[in-house]
């Protein structure tokens, strides 16, 4: 679980273009969104969706689902580990 | 004062999957009939999709009659709707000086598919240059308006200034927009595309379809009085998110209530309202807020996007015409699909037309991305004279040049690449770092954002006092957003278009520049972006002082924030109503 958190850290700011942060600073179950944590958006929301797809294998139609799963960089590690395929 | 000069329509035709002539399409549209269909084509998606689509073997012939194979297809488009307008008006060519107003927010962008390139074909200006030189019309009377999805109802107010004022007796005003897998895999990727026929401010509504169309209209001081005018016309922004709409309505109540303050209507006046209803949760939703915010929530609302699907540049164009043509034969359209209100703030909304009411006026309005709204009034019958609005007497108050890895305030330097790395990436995070700046949504943008951001960061870094309404953005560029555009592309073509990164597409729109300027310093009021072959300051900084006078704007941002590959070059000026 701990390499997948730090993976999944290592991606968002890879893909998510969050500049000068490292993997250390992001707390795994702070808010991702809002003006709390990482004041992430819903275009990043959509770039989530595609990381999920593209590296896990695991779809989300609807954004809106997509809502307590991505609360945080733990509540998605969790989900990815009971869902990957 | 003498009094402005009222624009009417004297003429007008829409191209649509329903037809080629308004005519053609008003019927269709009185039989509920829907242009929106399934189509499997690869031309323009991977997957199948509802989509309203121009039949194109209809249009090779009209082409080919018209001896027209060497242009591209939106190309045709716009001459054969321009043909049958001035057909329409009894002419074969424009009148003499007449100005021509292409909005378009894609172009010929299908060029970029072809080559790895960015081929000339691809830039707006070329593709409204190629439209002109056919219809003898000087490259000095033509521009191009790329707002988004307001770049039509833009064009429109734009158009009816220009002739309010003088500055041209007759404008044609011309929207297209077709689609290819560029488009189709950017609004995939937004998850906003429905996969049924989509249901404007309807309960079970889940996204919008795209549609391919191109209208234009004959705009003239010269009509007559039985024919439709634009009395009012206003743009603003909501400075809240570049793709989600605001969330209070806010930015569209302004231009809807700038709109009929010009035009001297009241709420009693109105006849209907076409609102865009793309049918996305959130745009009907902030839709329905505003309507009530202009307390127009016991008119009849309605949206055209169920019988032509979203046609982006062209949708304000052609809806407009609709609503000239409904206000004439006193019909307000319905509502395709609509059967149960989903909006928080009811609506007067129906599924089944209205005939034989007393028409009047209509209130047009349209918002996108890049968190832009725009309002148009018009109107039946005759109008009270408005008093003309002479252009704004201005004062510059300071002058920001980006160019050449060197960032100057005022002609003085202010921050300069070290000799090491001039490349754009490493000396505009410099740049914007020597300017104190800290927003982490910087370094998402698209290159051409960062360029005006850091512009407008400069320009505005001693503090100026302003509410939110009272400062505009009017900017211009040669290559729109090609240099994102490529890159939208290339992600497509290598990886599939299921590949498609929203936050690259968010991108293809060069009017996003004055929206991350609008959300970062707060302003709402007019926001234009322009495309031209040559950026012409003298003309740019005339139509700022004219909306400054128009809007009571205190401050103005204009000029140019032109980036393609590693040619750059911004040079933004703040200028003060005195």
């Amino acid at each position: 679980m701990e390499e997948l958190i730090l993976q999944l850290k290592e991606q968002l700011i890879s893909e998510l273009n969050l500049e000068e942060i490292t993997p250390e600073e992001i707390d795994t179950e702070a808010p991702l969104f809002g003006d709390e944590g990482l004041g992430l958006d819903s275009i990043d929301a959509l770039e989530i969706i595609l990381i999920l797809e593209r590296n896990y294998g695991i779809k989300i139609e609807n954004p809106a689902e997509g809502k307590e799963i991505f609360y945080s960089v733990g509540t998605l590690a969790r989900y990815i580990d009971a869902n990957r395929k | 004062m003498a009094s402005r000069t009222t624009a009417r329509i004297v003429s007008d035709n829409i191209i649509s999957a329903l037809g080629f002539t308004t005519a053609e399409n008003m019927a269709a549209m009185h039989q509920y009939k829907s242009g929106i269909a399934l189509h499997k084509r690869d031309d323009i998606a991977s997957t199948p999709i509802q989509a309203a689509l121009i039949d194109r073997d209809k249009l090779a012939t009209k082409a080919r009659e018209r001896e027209l194979s060497n242009y591209s297809l939106l190309e045709q488009l716009f001459i054969l709707s321009i043909a049958d307008t001035l057909a329409q008006a009894g002419m074969e060519h424009p009148a003499a000086h007449t100005a021509l107003i292409l909005s378009t927010t894609k172009g010929n962008v299908d060029a970029l598919a072809h080559t790895a390139d960015v081929p000339s074909e691809a830039f707006l200006s070329y593709t409204a240059q190629r439209v002109a030189a056919y219809w003898g019309i000087d490259a000095q009377d033509t521009v191009v308006v790329s707002n988004a999805c307001i770049s039509g109802v833009s064009a429109l107010v734009i158009a009816s200034r220009l002739i309010g004022d003088g500055s041209y007796d007759n404008i044609i005003v011309a929207g297209g927009d077709v689609l290819s897998p560029f488009i189709t895999s950017g609004f995939l990727s937004f998850k906003s595309i429905s996969t049924q026929p989509c249901r404007p401010y309807d309960a079970l509504r889940d996204g919008l379809n795209l549609g391919e169309a191109c209208g234009s209209v004959l705009l003239s001081g010269n009509g007559n009085e039985s024919d439709i005018a634009i009395t009012g016309g206003a743009i603003t922004n909501d400075a809240n998110h570049i793709s989600g709409p605001s969330r209070t309505g806010d930015g569209l109540y302004y231009a809807i209530r700038n709109a009929m303050n010009e035009a001297g209507v009241s709420v009693e006046d109105v006849t209907f309202v076409n609102a865009h209803g793309t049918a996305t949760a959130y745009n009907d939703e902030m839709e329905s807020k505003a309507i009530h915010w202009a307390q127009l929530q016991e008119k009849p609302v309605n949206s055209m996007k169920s019988y032509f699907g979203h046609t982006l540049g062209a949708s304000g164009v052609i809806e407009s015409i609709v609503c000239a043509h409904a206000l004439q034969e006193n019909f307000i359209p319905g509502t395709l699909n609509y059967s149960e209100c989903g909006v928080p703030c009811p609506l007067v909304v129906s599924d089944r037309h209205i005939e034989g009411a007393t028409s009047r006026v209509c209130v047009k309005t349209a918002s996108g991305f890049g968190g832009c709204n725009a309002a148009l009034i018009l109107q039946k019958g005759s109008v009270h004279p408005q008093p003309t609005t002479l252009p704004a007497t201005t004062e510059c108050v300071s002058v920001v040049e980006i160019d050449n890895a060197t960032l100057k305030v005022d002609n003085n330097i202010g921050y300069e690449a070290t000799d090491e790395d001039k490349s754009f990436a490493t000396f505009i995070r410099g740049a914007y770092k020597s300017l104190d700046g800290k927003n982490q949504k910087f370094y998402k943008m698209s290159d051409l954002c960062k360029l005006g951001y850091v512009a407008a960061e400069a320009l505005l870094q001693n503090c100026i006092n302003f509410a939110p309404e009272e400062v505009g953005i009017i900017l211009s560029n040669r290559s729109a957003s090609l240099d994102t555009d490529r890159k939208h592309q290339d992600i497509i073509s290598s990886d599939g278009e299921s590949c498609a990164a929203p936050a690259v597409f968010v991108y293809t729109l060069p009017n996003v520049v004055a929206g991350e300027i609008a959300i970062r310093h707060k302003i709402q009021g007019e926001n234009t972006f322009f495309i031209q072959e040559e950026y012409d300051a003298a003309w740019m900084e005339n139509y700022a002082r004219k909306v400054m006078a128009h809007d009571n704007l205190k401050y103005c941002i204009v000029g140019r924030c032109e980036l393609l590959k590693e040619n750059y070059h911004a040079e933004f000026k703040l200028i003060k109503t005195i």
